[in-house]
C-alpha cells in the first residue's frame, strides 16, 4: 500500500534525498548565521551543554585509551626491544587518528542524540510551531546555535582527549612500566609536527568532525516527524549517520593531508 | 513629557513590538478582519477547502465549529502563513498572507497571539520566562518593564503566583493559562485558539471561557476559536461558521445556529452518529474485502 516501501531502488533514492535535503539545510544554516548573532546567550548555553557537560566522557575515554594503547605498544615493541618509542607511537595515533575520530563517536552518540532528541521533541509539542508564531525564526534560534556550538565544541573536546590520552600513556609507560621520562618526552616531541599532526591532523579533522556530526543531529531533529516513534527513529539515525560520515571523511581527509 | 514623547522615544530605540507600531497593525474602518475569499486547498489528493468564502468580524469572538478532520486548524494555519493554499487569497487586517515577504509576515505574526492546543510552553524556561519571550525577542525593553508587563499578564489569567512555577508543575488548564498570558503580552488584535477547551475539567474550562470573553469585552480583541464543545460556544461565541466539505455550510449566532433545520446543524447540534457526515469512513466492497464473490452490504 505504502507507494514508497523499501525496495533496494527506494532506500537508494530516499538515502540521496536525504544527503540533498541535508546539504540546502546546512546552506539555511550558513545564512542564518548573521540572523543568530542576536541570540549569542543562546549558543553560550548550548556550548555550555554540548561541551561543558561532554567533558567527563570525554576525558575518561580519553584516559583509558591512552591507557590501553601504551600497554598494546609496549607490548609489541618489546619484542623488538624499543619500547622507548612507545610514547612518540601512541602520540602520532593519537594526534592523527584516535583523537578527532573517537571524541567525534563519543560526541555523536552523547551529545548529537541529545540535541536531535531535543529538537524533535520540540517540534513534536508545537514548540518550534509557536515559536514561528510568536514571530521568532526558529533556524536562527534553536538551530543555528546548537549548530555552531558543535561546531566550536568538537577542537576543544578534541584537545582535552589527546591531553588526557597522552597523560593515561604517560601513566602506564613511565609511572607502571618503567620507561624514562625523559625518552617518553623528547621522542615525542621530536616526531610530532605542528602543521601535519596538530593542526591537520587535531584541529582540521575535528573541525570537520564538528560540522558533519552537529549537521547531522540538527537536521534529523527539524526533519523528524512529530511522534515518539519518529524522534527514537531520528535519534538512531544520527548515531549511525554520524558514525558512518565521521569514518569515511577520516579516510577522504587522511588521504588528502597526509 | 507628553504621550507622544514616550510613544516616539519607544519607537527610536525601538522598545516596543512592531505590533504596536507598524502599519501592518494599524486598524482599518473595515469591520472584517479576516476576509477569507476562494480559498481552495488541495492536501495529498483530499481537498480540504473549495473556494471557502468567511469574513471573520472584527472585535468578536468568532467560533469555527465542524466535524473532525474538516481543516478547522488548517484553515487556523492559512491566516497566521503556516499554509498557503492552492488559490483564492485570505485579507487579514487587509493584508494579504500569501503574498507577504517573511519579514512583512513576521511582523503580522506579532500583533497575532496563537493558543495552541496543547500549549505549546517552551519547556527549557518557566512560566514567567514563557511569558516574557516574546518580549525579550522582540522589544529592548528594561528588565524592570518586562518584570511589570509579565506579572501584569500572569494577574490577568490568575496566575502571577505561579510565575516560578516550570511547564511540567502546570496542569492541563494551567498551561493555557500561561499560554494565553503568552499570547495576550503584545496585545494583539487577533487571537486564534486552536481547541482551547479539550481535555479540561468544568471549572478550568469556565476559567479559560471567562478569560476569552473578558479579553475580547475589554481589549476589544478579535478572538476566533476552533472548538466542538455547543454549550461552551453558546456562552462565548457571537459569531459561528458550520464547515464541511470544504465549504461554509452554516453561519450566524450561536443559537439561530443551533435552531436551523439543516441535516448538517442537525447532526453536528444535535451529536447524531449518522447523516451528512458518514458514519463509515469511504471504502471499497466489504464483500470483496472479505473475499466473497458476492457483494456484501
Amino acid at each position: 500500500m505504502n507507494p514508497r516501501k523499501r525496495t533496494g531502488g527506494n532506500v537508494v533514492i530516499q538515502s540521496l534525498e536525504q544527503i540533498g535535503n541535508g546539504g540546502l539545510f546546512l546552506l539555511t544554516l550558513l545564512a542564518a548565521i548573521p540572523r543568530s548573532l542576536r541570540y549569542f546567550r543562546e549558543t553560550i548555553r548550548q556550548l555550555w551543554f554540548v561541551g561543558a557537560m561532554s567533558l567527563t566522557i570525554i576525558m575518561v575515554c580519553g584516559l583509558f585509551v591512552g591507557m590501553v594503547l601504551m600497554l598494546q605498544l609496549y607490548h609489541v615493541l618489546s619484542i623488538f626491544g624499543s619500547t622507548s618509542a612507545s610514547g612518540m607511537v601512541v602520540a602520532l595515533a593519537v594526534y592523527r587518528e584516535l583523537g578527532p575520530v573517537v571524541t567525534a563517536l563519543l560526541f555523536a552518540g552523547r551529545a548529537g542524540t541529545a540535541i536531535t532528541a531535543e529538537i524533535g521533541l520540540m517540534r513534536a509539542t508545537d514548540q518550534i510551531d509557536a515559536m514561528e508564531l510568536m514571530a521568532v525564526d526558529p533556524i536562527a534560534y534553536v538551530a543555528t546555535p546548537r549548530f555552531l556550538a558543535g561546531l566550536i565544541a568538537m577542537p576543544l573536546l578534541t584537545c582535552v582527549f589527546c591531553a588526557m590520552a597522552i597523560f593515561g600513556a604517560h601513566l602506564v609507560g613511565v609511572t607502571w612500566l618503567g620507561i624514562d621520562n625523559g625518552t617518553f618526552w623528547s621522542n615525542m616531541t621530536a616526531v610530532v609536527n605542528l602543521r601535519t599532526d596538530i593542526v591537520n591532523g587535531v584541529l582540521l579533522k575535528s573541525l570537520a568532525f564538528g560540522l558533519v556530526v552537529s549537521l547531522i543531529a540538527v537536521y534529523q531533529g527539524f526533519a523528524t516527524p512529530p511522534t515518539s516513534e519518529g524522534v527514537a527513529y531520528a535519534t538512531t539515525r544520527t548515531v549511525v549517520a554520524s558514525s558512518i560520515a565521521i569514518l569515511a571523511l577520516d579516510f577522504v581527509l587522511t588521504a588528502f593531508l597526509m | 513629557m507628553a504621550f507622544a514623547d514616550i510613544f516616539g522615544y519607544l519607537q527610536r530605540f525601538r522598545m516596543m513590538p512592531s505590533s504596536m507600531t507598524d502599519p501592518v497593525h494599524a486598524t482599518t474602518d473595515d469591520s472584517t478582519l479576516v476576509r477569507v475569499r476562494g480559498l481552495t486547498t488541495v492536501l495529498n489528493g483530499k481537498t480540504i477547502f473549495d473556494a471557502l468564502d468567511m469574513d471573520i468580524p472584527r472585535g468578536k469572538v468568532t467560533a469555527i465549529m465542524g466535524p473532525s478532520g474538516t481543516g478547522k486548524t488548517t484553515l487556523l494555519k492559512h491566516i497566521t502563513g503556516q499554509m498557503r493554499g492552492d488559490a483564492g487569497e485570505i485579507l487579514v487586517n487587509g493584508e494579504n498572507v500569501a503574498t507577504l515577504s517573511r519579514e512583512r509576515l513576521f511582523a503580522l505574526r506579532e500583533g497575532i497571539g496563537y493558543l495552541f492546543q496543547n500549549s505549546a510552553l517552551l519547556t527549557d524556561y518557566d512560566v514567567f520566562e514563557n511569558v516574557a519571550f516574546p518580549l525579550r525577542q522582540h522589544t529592548k525593553l528594561p528588565e524592570v518593564l518586562i518584570r511589570n508587563l509579565v506579572l501584569m499578564k500572569l494577574q490577568a489569567v490568575g496566575l502571577r503566583g505561579a510565575a516560578g512555577l516550570m511547564p511540567s508543575e502546570l496542569s492541563g488548564g494551567m498551561a493555557r493559562r500561561v499560554a494565553l498570558a503568552r499570547a495576550i503580552v503584545f496585545d494583539p488584535m487577533l487571537i486564534l485558539y486552536d481547541e482551547p477547551f479539550v481535555g479540561l475539567d468544568p471549572v478550568a474550562l469556565n476559567q479559560v471561557l471567562k478569560l476569552i470573553r473578558t479579553l475580547n469585552r475589554t481589549l476589544g480583541i478579535t478572538s476566533v476559536l476552533v472548538a466542538h464543545e455547543i454549550e461552551a460556544i453558546k456562552q462565548v461565541a457571537d459569531h459561528v461558521f458550520l464547515i464541511a466539505n470544504g465549504k461554509v455550510v452554516a453561519q450566524g449566532d450561536p443559537k439561530t445556529i443551533a435552531a436551523d433545520g439543516s441535516p448538517w446543524t442537525r447532526q453536528f447540534f444535535g451529536g447524531e452518529a449518522d447523516g451528512p457526515v458518514p458514519f463509515q469512513y469511504p471504502a471499497g466492497d466489504l464483500g470483496q474485502a472479505l473475499g466473497f464473490s458476492g457483494a456484501v452490504k
